[in-house]
């Protein structure tokens, strides 16, 4: 007979629906009271799995939107001004009254975006997978949860505050000791290390704690020392997901703009040089959106869709190394 | 080099690790507070109306925008975000190639910046719309931003109620939805407040999404939604960058610190709840 998974009841000999019969069985078994029998007719459960796979689905529409709009609204910039003086040139010289008649090369700002991930995750990474492997393995127990919470409390911190804590702490040290403005991209970097922290530990920690705990004991027992477990054990067996928690950490530097924008220094040049004033793509954004109209308007999106291409494929890389699970933040 | 000098090194390297994290931490939320309590805490600043050009303004219509702002967020994004957890954890036990293509849009929205939310928010709801910058613009906007982070949450939580639960509704006769409605949505019920919970926490520190949807300043309390509004995160970052006010730096420590007590607050109500919760299942 055919059956419908999960209803027991409410089926007539032929195997046909029939809710007279479902409200009877129920009234035989005397949980009428406890569920609300009418509610139950009037939304069978086809209905309520229609209804739900829709709202689901609206998740996949809001991709779709976000891709449209972003390009759309960056085509005039690609069209008019062509690709190469776009991707290919580090002239930014927009021009507010007439904007067809201004620069906008966003060469310097994509390097400045690059640069300052990459000095993030040079003094980030070490600190996440470090605190990730302490909480595992080093950490007495009543330090385990107080550093954990630490971290997520990081987590927490909106970016404004941050950005604020690096504008007036971090590069007044960086102008004193360097005799510099302070502003650059090295502030940017220490300021976006602290803020992918939380994003790498928490997960490198689940990855840490994916790895059975047999293999941990039999190195132990072999007469391992901890630092022998930890780097030819658990590093090794846990190497897939530290990749992906650095990877997604990276995603968050690439992203994260108001704590950059503030201490950045918002030029619009080239360098490669930490310690000089420059801007990177999501800073860009920020500082010259507000007075922006047409196709300098659009090359700003230009930049927003370069972002979205980034962390799109950064999260398929992701999969990938997690082969094909689903993330779990 | 011999293995025990070698473990007492990198036990040394790993403590210092961590005990720098923490002390960043500690640094951050010193150096804030020590600068902005007391401004945060003064009852003129923060019932205050704000200046345009003199000093001594407040901050009032930038904390009720960013509450009116969180709570529009919630109501939009909260229904769809349990349907679709709901969606994906009780009604796809094998995942089709459908279900993996929603996993895979929700995975992207959750690692996209939100500067490129608030492009898109700027061009579809603001410009496409006609809405202009308006707090139900912002809302809309943090409601995608949002979603996935509720959806992922709430879907961990209702998987994590045994399946014994279901089987013993199913042997009382419930069909499937009466189940989920009465039997596995009160025990997943904390876990879900719990992360919709630290994603206000999110919400309320959010500025890059909502400069260019919902506003960066207003003179007046926003009571209508079609009018534009002044989160405090992103009032905060106006007030440093643009504002024409002599008295910048104090009301940027104030709201900085105002801020950061939010969410800290937010954060811990969520943690607590969550660990009420937990112990309230072990004893009862």
């Amino acid at each position: 007979m055919h059956r419908r998974s999960g209803r027991l009841f409410g089926e007539n000999r032929l195997g046909a629906p029939d809710p007279h019969l479902f409200l009877y069985d129920l009234r035989e078994m005397g949980i009428s009271r406890s569920v609300r029998l009418s509610r139950i007719v009037k939304t069978p459960d086809n209905f309520v799995k229609c209804a739900l796979f829709i709202c689901s689905s609206l998740t996949v529409f809001f991709v779709f939107l976000v891709i449209v709009f972003i390009l759309s609204s960056s085509v005039p910039a690609l069209k008019e001004l062509g690709f190469k003086n776009v991707f290919f040139s580090t002239k930014w010289s927009p021009n507010v009254s007439a904007p067809l008649k201004g620069n906008y090369g966003i060469l310097a700002f994509l390097n400045g975006t690059i640069l300052t991930t990459i000095g993030a995750l040079i003094l980030g990474a070490p600190l996440g997978v470090g605190t990730a492997v302490f909480i595992d393995e080093y950490a007495p127990v009543w330090l385990k949860g107080l550093v954990f919470r630490g971290v997520e409390i990081i987590a927490g911190i909106p970016s404004v505050v941050i950005g604020w804590f690096g504008l007036t702490l971090l590069v007044p040290m960086i102008a004193e000791i360097t005799n510099t403005s302070g502003y650059g991209m090295f502030a940017a970097s220490l300021v976006l290390a602290l803020m992918v922290v939380p994003t790498i530990t928490t997960l490198s920690f689940e990855a840490l704690q994916a790895v059975p705990e047999d293999i941990h004991d039999a190195s132990v027992a072999l007469g391992a020392t901890r630092w022998q477990t930890v780097s030819r054990v658990l590093l090794p067996a846990s190497l897939r997901g530290i990749a992906a928690a650095v990877i997604l950490g990276m995603c968050r530097a690439i992203g994260e703009t108001m704590a950059v924008q503030m201490v950045i220094g918002n030029a619009r040049q080239l360098t490669f040089n930490p310690l000089t004033r420059t801007s990177t793509l999501t800073t860009r954004i920020v500082t010259d959106m507000g007075e922006s109209h047409g196709v300098f308007r659009s090359a700003l999106f230009a930049q927003g869709l370069v972002l979205l291409i980034f962390s799109a494929v950064l999260i398929i890389i992701v999969r990938a190394a997690l082969k094909g699970r689903a993330l779990s933040q | 080099m011999n293995p025990k000098r070698a473990d007492r090194i990198a036990t040394v390297v790993f403590w210092s690790l961590s005990m720098t994290t923490l002390a960043a931490l500690l640094v951050i939320i010193v150096r804030i507070l020590s600068k902005g309590l007391l401004k945060a805490l003064n009852p003129f600043f923060v019932f205050g109306k704000p200046e345009a050009l003199k000093a001594g303004g407040g901050v009032l219509p930038m904390v009720v925008s960013t509450l009116y702002i969180t709570v529009l967020t919630v109501v939009i994004a909260f229904p769809i975000a349990l349907a679709t957890a709901i969606y994906l954890a009780e009604y796809t036990r094998r995942e089709s190639r459908l279900t993996r293509v929603i996993r895979l849009c929700i995975d992207t929205l959750a690692s996209l910046p939100s500067i490129v939310f608030g492009l898109f928010g700027m061009s579809l709801f603001v410009i496409f719309l006609g809405w202009g910058y308006s707090l139900v613009a912002g809302a809309a906007t943090l409601a995608v931003l949002s979603l996935p982070v509720i959806a992922r949450s709430a879907e961990e939580s209702i998987r994590s109620v045994p399946d014994t639960y279901r089987e013993a509704s199913y042997s009382l006769g419930a069909s499937k939805w009466t189940t989920i409605r009465q039997v596995v949505l009160p025990s997943a019920f904390p876990g879900v407040i719990t992360g919709t919970i630290l994603a206000i926490g999110r919400i309320i520190g959010e500025s890059a999404a909502v400069i260019y949807t919902a506003g960066l300043f207003v003179r007046k309390i926003p009571l209508n939604p079609l009018r534009t509004g002044a989160p405090l995160s992103a009032y905060i970052w106006y007030a440093q960058a643009e504002a024409r006010i002599p008295d910048f730096r104090s009301v940027v420590d104030g709201g900085a610190a105002l801020l950061l007590i939010i969410v800290l607050l937010v954060n811990f109500v969520a943690r607590k709840l969550a660990s009420y919760y937990r112990e309230k299942k072990i004893a009862g």
